[in-house]
């Protein structure tokens, strides 16, 4: 199937269609920071400012914060309601190539042997629309993670901004889905389909950061026992969690019960390995000191997840860097080693 | 003054009068410094003094248990005379290196200003009372003091109080405190039920980072009350009602110590403007017990002591 497109004055209203059907998010201000929201059935002009997400799109199917079920003490014992998530379709407009491979690698862990049914269930209810990027931040090093900022196998429907229009190339059936639904399409010319591809290729030039991932198994686990590295790049962290929070692919967390008298919920929330009482409630935080808390949070990065998934688990997308408040920067911290 | 810093630091580590040097390096990211804390010296050629010295690196020298050279802007040594009040730094084990500071540019508001986004911004010089900002291959000046940090416009003590070295000439207090009162002011003229939704709102958008809190200098509990899981005080969940109780409490342990350095309000990644709930705490205290705080090293806290005089209205 050839690329289709629309203009980008015709959003609006595609969007209007879209919210009949679906739960549609876009890339919003509205909170004061960047982050995907409910459309607010104007604004439809991010494809001009937008470059990412301050809060990565994880958070969509996997929340900061969830209930996960309801007891309650009854006359024989307790009853217990489940709550996972509904049946309607979220369509997830704009989504970056970083966040969609990002996605993928999370993918791996909540399908494993553990089914998460609240992960899983929000993500085959999902359809995601990416947006490439045009213009990347300082920040991005995603080319060296093998993932080109200009194209996405990892969306259900890719855009690529040329000008005034957004052209459009299916990748999924989801997607190829959503756009026989949509008005307003129409197909492209091979001149809109070869100036799509040059974008996509002449992007990667604009990512000149990059992180040197040649032998790092190797690398990370001779260095694993080297103190003296540890504990230097470690020195002005400040040990909060905005690095694991705002990080696409981290994916710890935590699960409660809050009980009152005759009832309760069991929550399940984001943790981070850089906060001291992570691991608190089953025994003991065995990382007292920072610099192993720091070290556990790379080498899980980029030593375990590689070893049990096959993948590194991380993007490039910069936002550790980006929001960090005393610019600890994972390129030094990897390139050190 | 750069140079200076360079040659003082040198001189530190060199003759052993300090382990280790707390300063500003070269950032990553354009128009960011990064905490510099090293005991090489061949390091110290990374130091850097500009416009964009953000942090208050006065937290360091607690975890280093070490003697060590630290370079403060104004609001930052008072952070650390604080600290020496409340027994957690010796002095004798610092060696200060006192920046007089002209304010530390924001740079959200070089953007706004510029009408452009961050990213798009490719140099900023200073130069003179202005900065020179390159937009996409464009020039445009901006006012120097317009684009500064909001603490910066109320700073009655801009170049350090405390200090063993001087870097640079004394700069005289800022005395636009109306400016920097400005978002408090907005916030007390709401009538209670605007600023609750308000309020919800901001707290709703927090996800318990706790940014706000390792980076502020005034927050050194060892054992923060969030932290306590027997009995738990605080659901370790982001609730909107959590995440405001967390926020309350660390505003109400702060007083007394917070020297409005702003640090809480920068490290937040999701933007709650966290500095008018201690800046409208610094206008308590000074107005009930006539406090500022790290202004006297050798002053018990406010709150570790009383007088006679202090104000008693509440006890009704």
């Amino acid at each position: 199937m050839g690329y289709k497109k629309i203009k980008k004055d015709q959003l609006k209203a595609l969007f209007g269609e879209f919210s009949k059907d679906y739960s549609l998010l876009v890339p919003s201000r509205s909170k004061g920071h960047v982050s995907f929201n409910p459309w607010d059935g104007d604004s439809a002009d991010f494809a001009e400012w937008y470059r990412n997400t301050t809060i990565p799109p994880k958070a969509m199917f996997f929340p900061p914060v969830e209930e996960m079920l309801r007891f309650k003490k009854g006359e024989e014992g307790y009853e217990i309601e489940e709550l996972l998530p509904g049946e309607g379709t979220q369509v997830i407009f704009g989504i970056r190539p970083c966040d969609a491979r990002a996605l993928k690698i999370i993918d791996i862990l909540f399908s494993d042997t553990y089914k998460d049914p609240y992960y899983l269930t929000r993500r085959e209810n999902a359809i995601l629309v990416g947006l490439g990027c045009n213009e990347p931040c300082e920040t991005c090093f995603c080319t060296s993670l093998d993932i080109s900022p200009g194209e996405s196998g990892d969306v259900d429907l890719f855009c690529t901004d040329i000008g005034d229009e957004l052209l459009m190339e299916t990748v999924s059936d989801k997607g190829e889905d959503l756009l026989s639904k949509m008005s307003g399409v129409s197909d492209a010319s091979g001149e809109e389909e070869s100036k799509a591809k040059e974008l996509g290729e002449s992007v990667k030039e604009k990512i000149t950061r990059e992180i040197n991932t040649s032998g790092l198994l190797e690398r990370m686990r001779s260095n694993f026992e080297n103190r003296e590295y540890w504990e230097g790049v470690s020195r002005k962290c400040m040990s909060c969690g905005i690095c694991t929070y705002v990080c696409p692919t981290c994916h710890c967390f935590d699960i409660c019960d809050e009980n009152n008298k005759k009832d309760g919920k069991r929550v399940r929330n984001w943790d981070s390995c850089k906060l001291p009482l992570f691991t608190r409630m089953p025994m003991e935080n065995p990382r007292h000191e920072k610099w192993r808390r720091i070290r556990q949070r790379y080498h899980h990065k980029f030593e375990y997840y590689p070893m049990n998934f096959d993948t590194i688990a991380c993007t490039g997308c910069g936002r550790c860097i980006r929001e960090c408040p005393v610019n600890v920067d994972v390129r030094e911290v990897i390139g050190g080693i | 003054m750069e140079n200076k810093l360079k040659e003082e630091a040198g001189k530190l580590l060199k003759e052993g009068k300090v382990d280790y040097i707390i300063g500003f390096g070269k950032g990553t990211v354009k128009f960011r410094t990064s905490p510099l804390i090293t005991n090489k010296e061949e390091d110290l050629d990374n130091l850097v003094i500009n416009p964009f010295i953000a942090n208050n690196l006065s937290r360091y020298p607690i975890e280093l248990k070490s003697r060590v050279g630290i370079v403060v802007k104004g609001c930052d040594s008072r952070s650390l005379t604080s600290l020496i009040q409340d027994n957690k730094l010796n002095r004798e084990d610092l060696v200060i290196l006192g920046v007089p500071c002209e304010g530390v540019v924001d740079i959200k508001k070089v953007a706004d200003q510029s009408k452009a986004e961050i990213d798009q911004i490719t140099d900023i010089n200073r130069e003179g009372d202005s900065l020179a900002v390159q937009v996409n291959g464009s020039s445009k000046t901006i006012p120097f003091r317009d684009v500064v940090f909001d603490k910066c416009y109320g700073c009655a003590h801009p170049t350090p109080l405390e200090y063993d070295i001087l870097l640079g000439s004394e700069v005289p207090p800022s005395l636009e405190t109306e400016k920097s009162l400005k978002g408090i002011k907005e916030l007390e003229e709401m009538d209670a039920s605007d600023r609750w939704k308000f309020w919800k709102e901001q707290f709703s958008k927090c996800i318990r980072c706790y940014g706000c809190r390792n980076v502020c200098p005034a927050c050194f509990c060892e054992r923060c009350f969030v932290d306590v899981n027997m009995p738990q005080w605080v659901s370790t969940y982001a609730t909107w009602q959590d995440n405001l109780v967390f926020q309350l409490i660390r505003t109400l342990h702060v007083t007394g110590r917070c020297s409005d350095c702003g640090e809480c309000e920068r490290a937040c990644p999701v933007g709650i403007p966290l500095r008018s709930l201690q800046r409208k705490m610094v206008e308590e205290i000074k107005d009930l017990f006539g406090y500022e705080v790290g202004i006297d090293k050798d002053s018990p806290p406010v709150f570790t002591h009383y007088e006679a005089t202090d104000p008693e209205d509440f006890i009704k």
